[in-house]
């Protein structure tokens, strides 16, 4: 089959800026034709790059959702594409701006009036994730031995986000930003943001709005704030030892921090790092902030710590072209599904790991799949079609018994604790949707629908959406990743005696 | 004469100091000749770096995983190790097993499948006249023509070729799946049977004898040094004498560590209607 282009957005709604972007993405077949068709994104194009505008507020805890959409709608116009040609897309809503009353909303109907299968991601570790990508964090880590993090810095928050020979290892968010500190071209302080006072006291500073501060304290406290944060991606500060480190980290650290080889930083401050630095308190106020400052006073810290600093090949866009490009995935192409039922969004995801004792046990499989049921419809609506996607993972390799065995216990404690759902959507992570879906089509009979896509690796508390098929087979999907930190948590190891006690 | 005495000596005396050395350290037992399954079973998953204080271990690990050939098995001067080469020879034996072995009968009885036989002769035969075993016996095409439903939609038909090994290690996984599949989309399977001593193209004479829409044919592949358990699954719309090879469909490479193969019984079966639905098979048809 000839590989075909889609066009993919991407809408970053950032504490400081919003832009958006325009790409196509080219899906083709990366198995043999003597294997099972394998689909992939085999390539990533960035075909416009809206301007940056300033996010768009009334007031100072809404967005302005209009003048949000005339600045989507006229670069959707700009950019010569309409609703409905773009297939897929991510509008991301990062920092700050998440935190405004009506950031869910907006979002959703940004999404939603995209195009169809654009979705509405927030979240400092998928903004840490897509921010790393869209900086080229993930490829530059393929072509070295230690790991490579990526910084992003906007207005609001820092995230990092670590990768290993290509793959993720971690994300960690901490509170330093280029408009956290606000201030006149005199040095006048003219907003200290709550987010950061906490650090301040923990280091000594006092800053109160109203106050005047020279160059030189400011250039400061700049450093001391990167140096903090640098300490801390170093290893060399622990957070349970330094309370400059706690009070700077938003949300879980990191469970261990890794040793880093290279490390680039994106988002506003990474763009302005490649600028001249300010050498006065009325060039550092450009802006009426301190970004230019915590800019260079980053780029002297970096020099100082053993990884390299390399220069990202995304600074400010690096988000917006991640939520843009490397959203969405493609299932494999053996799978079980009415195309009917797809699109489907926010579905929550459950978590099973099938091991090779549980096979040998069928009670013990019976029961693992009867209690996650049981979890499953005290968390979620009973009623939907489907509730939740159950992920299987584990077993790379199932022979048709087991997979019999397995299929025969899902439709059996489904229908027990959702006996009125219509549709039953099974995720696996090894290649063979097909033939469970085809299983359980036959167990849970023709009245009731089955979706089984597979090769797509989600954990416990994502929550995943899946599109309708392009070209008839390849299943786009988009999972939305929660934090790595709570993961081991919630994916423990099943103990059936443990149900009483829990 | 004399010489070859003291050769056989040395190598006896050689043979004991191994023999010391190995139980001085239990911890790495040896490969275990009762079963060639320990050496193949090894489990995928878990990578073992045979190099000792490699510079770089995760880089290693990442290359060793990319493919199943034998990469980083480390050296004593300038030979394999011991332990390597008697792997090496025992996925050879393995391989060799395969061809000369047979699909065990209960599992064809127990899948209900009836045997017939090709022209083949004998092993060694069927190696040097490929041509023999691409015509079934006059016994055999009686048997067929008796028992077997006449043009029937789908005829599953499974058949050793290089591999009895690969048939009794996927058969039990994919026909079942298979039957699923032809099930689930609404399509009729005539009777299936076994074909000892098959050739892919044996396709051709069935075809003719039973006029089936499409032919499925199950076959063990030419065994290799990384699995002889590998079977290829042969497809076919209406095939006749003279059908040429481009008429023909596979997916090859069926075993737990290449295409699974619960999947591919089940991917077959929407080979097996495309086919149906467009009436061709092989490169006219577009998957």
């Amino acid at each position: 089959m000839d590989p075909s282009w889609i066009t993919s957005t991407g809408i970053d709604i950032g504490t400081s800026t919003t832009k958006m972007i325009v790409s196509r993405l080219k899906l083709a077949r990366t198995s043999s034709a003597l294997s099972l068709p394998r689909y992939e994104i085999a390539e990533r194009q960035l075909l416009y790059a809206s301007a940056i505008y300033n996010t768009p507020l009334k007031g100072d805890d809404e967005i302005d959702a209009v003048r949000l959409w005339d600045i989507v709608s006229d670069e959707f116009g700009k950019a010569g594409i309409s609703k409905g040609d773009l297939k897929t897309g991510a509008v991301i809503i990062t920092g700050e701006t998440a935190t405004k009353a009506n950031a869910g909303k907006i979002v959703h109907l940004l999404a939603d009036r995209s195009g169809d299968f654009v979705v509405a991601t927030a979240g400092a570790d998928l903004e840490a994730l897509l921010a790393g990508k869209g900086a080229g964090a993930d490829r530059r880590s393929n072509g070295t031995k230690g790991a490579v993090a990526n910084i992003d810095i906007g207005g609001g928050t820092a995230n990092a986000a670590i990768f290993q020979r290509g793959k993720p290892i971690g994300t960690v968010t901490f509170r330093v930003g280029g408009r956290l500190i606000r201030i006149d071209g005199n040095g006048t302080i003219l907003q200290v943001s709550s987010s950061l006072r906490p650090w301040l006291e923990a280091s000594g500073y006092r800053l109160e709005e109203g106050m005047s501060i020279t160059y030189v304290d400011l250039k400061k406290i700049c450093q001391s704030l990167c140096r903090t944060m640098l300490d801390y991606m170093s290893g060399i500060a622990i957070p349970s030892k330094d309370e400059t480190v706690r009070a700077l980290l938003l949300g879980k650290p990191l469970l261990e921090v890794p040793r880093l080889e290279e490390c680039m930083v994106s988002g506003g401050i990474g763009r302005l790092m490649n600028e001249r630095a300010p050498l006065t308190l009325s060039e550092t106020a450009i802006h009426n902030d301190i970004g230019p400052l915590l800019a260079h006073a980053l780029k002297e810290a970096l020099a100082n710590y053993p990884f390299r600093w390399v220069k990202a090949d995304e600074t400010v866009r690096a988000t917006v072209i991640g939520a843009g490009t490397q959203s969405m995935i493609i299932s494999g192409a053996t799978v079980h599904l009415d195309p009917k039922l797809l699109p489907l969004r926010n579905l929550p995801v459950l978590k099973l790991e099938i091991t090779q004792n549980l096979l040998d046990h069928p009670v013990n499989l019976e029961d693992f799949f009867a209690e996650t049921m049981r979890s499953g419809a005290n968390l979620y609506d009973t009623e939907a079609s489907p509730p939740f996607a159950l992920a299987l993972s584990g077993m790379p390799i199932l022979g048709y018994s087991s997979l019999q065995l397995i299929s025969e216990y899902i439709v059996l404690s489904f229908s027990r604790y959702f006996p009125e759902c219509g549709v039953i959507a099974v995720i696996c992570e090894s290649d063979f949707a097909q033939a469970l879906g085809q299983a359980l089509q036959r167990r849970i009979g023709p009245r009731k629908k089955v979706i089984c896509i597979d090769q797509v690796r989600v954990e416990h508390g994502d929550y995943i959406d899946m599109g309708e098929p392009i070209s008839g087979i390849m299943i786009p999907v988009v999972v939305k990743t929660l934090a790595f930190q709570s993961r081991v948590e919630v994916t423990g190891s099943f103990e059936p005696d443990d149900e009483g006690t829990r | 004469m004399n010489s070859s005495i003291q050769l056989e000596l040395f190598v006896n005396r050689v043979m004991e100091e191994l023999e010391k050395k190995l139980s001085e350290s239990p911890r790495e037992p040896m490969i275990d000749h009762s079963s060639t399954e320990t050496v193949h079973a090894s489990d995928p998953d878990v990578v073992t770096v045979k190099v000792p204080q490699p510079k770089w271990k995760e880089g290693l690990t990442e290359l060793i995983e990319s493919t199943p050939a034998r990469i980083g098995v480390w050296r004593t001067g300038t030979r394999p190790l011991t332990k390597e080469m008697l792997k090496f020879r025992c996925d050879h034996a393995a391989a060799i097993d395969s061809i000369y072995g047979e699909v065990n009968a209960n599992l064809l009885d127990r899948l209900g499948l009836f045997a017939v036989e090709t022209r083949y002769g004998n092993t060694e035969n069927y190696l040097k006249r490929p041509d023999m075993g691409r015509i079934v016996t006059e016994a055999g095409v009686a048997t067929l023509r008796q028992a077997c439903k006449p043009k029937p939609q789908v005829q599953i038909v499974v058949s050793d070729g290089l591999s009895a090994n690969a048939i009794d290690s996927n058969l039990s996984d994919v026909y079942p799946s298979l039957l699923d599949s032809v099930d689930a989309y609404g399509l009729t399977a005539g009777t299936p049977f076994f074909v000892k001593g098959g050739r892919v193209a044996v396709m051709d004479h069935i075809g003719e004898l039973l006029e089936p829409e499409v032919l499925v044919l199950l076959i063990g592949e030419r065994p290799g040094l990384v699995s002889s358990k590998s079977m290829s699954a042969y497809m076919c719309y209406r095939p006749r004498n003279g059908t040429v090879e481009s008429d023909r469909t596979v997916i090859s490479n069926i075993h737990p560590g290449g295409t699974p193969p619960v999947e591919a019984g089940a991917y077959i079966g929407t080979l097996v209607l495309k086919m149906l639905e467009r009436k061709a098979s092989g490169i006219h048809l577009d998957v």
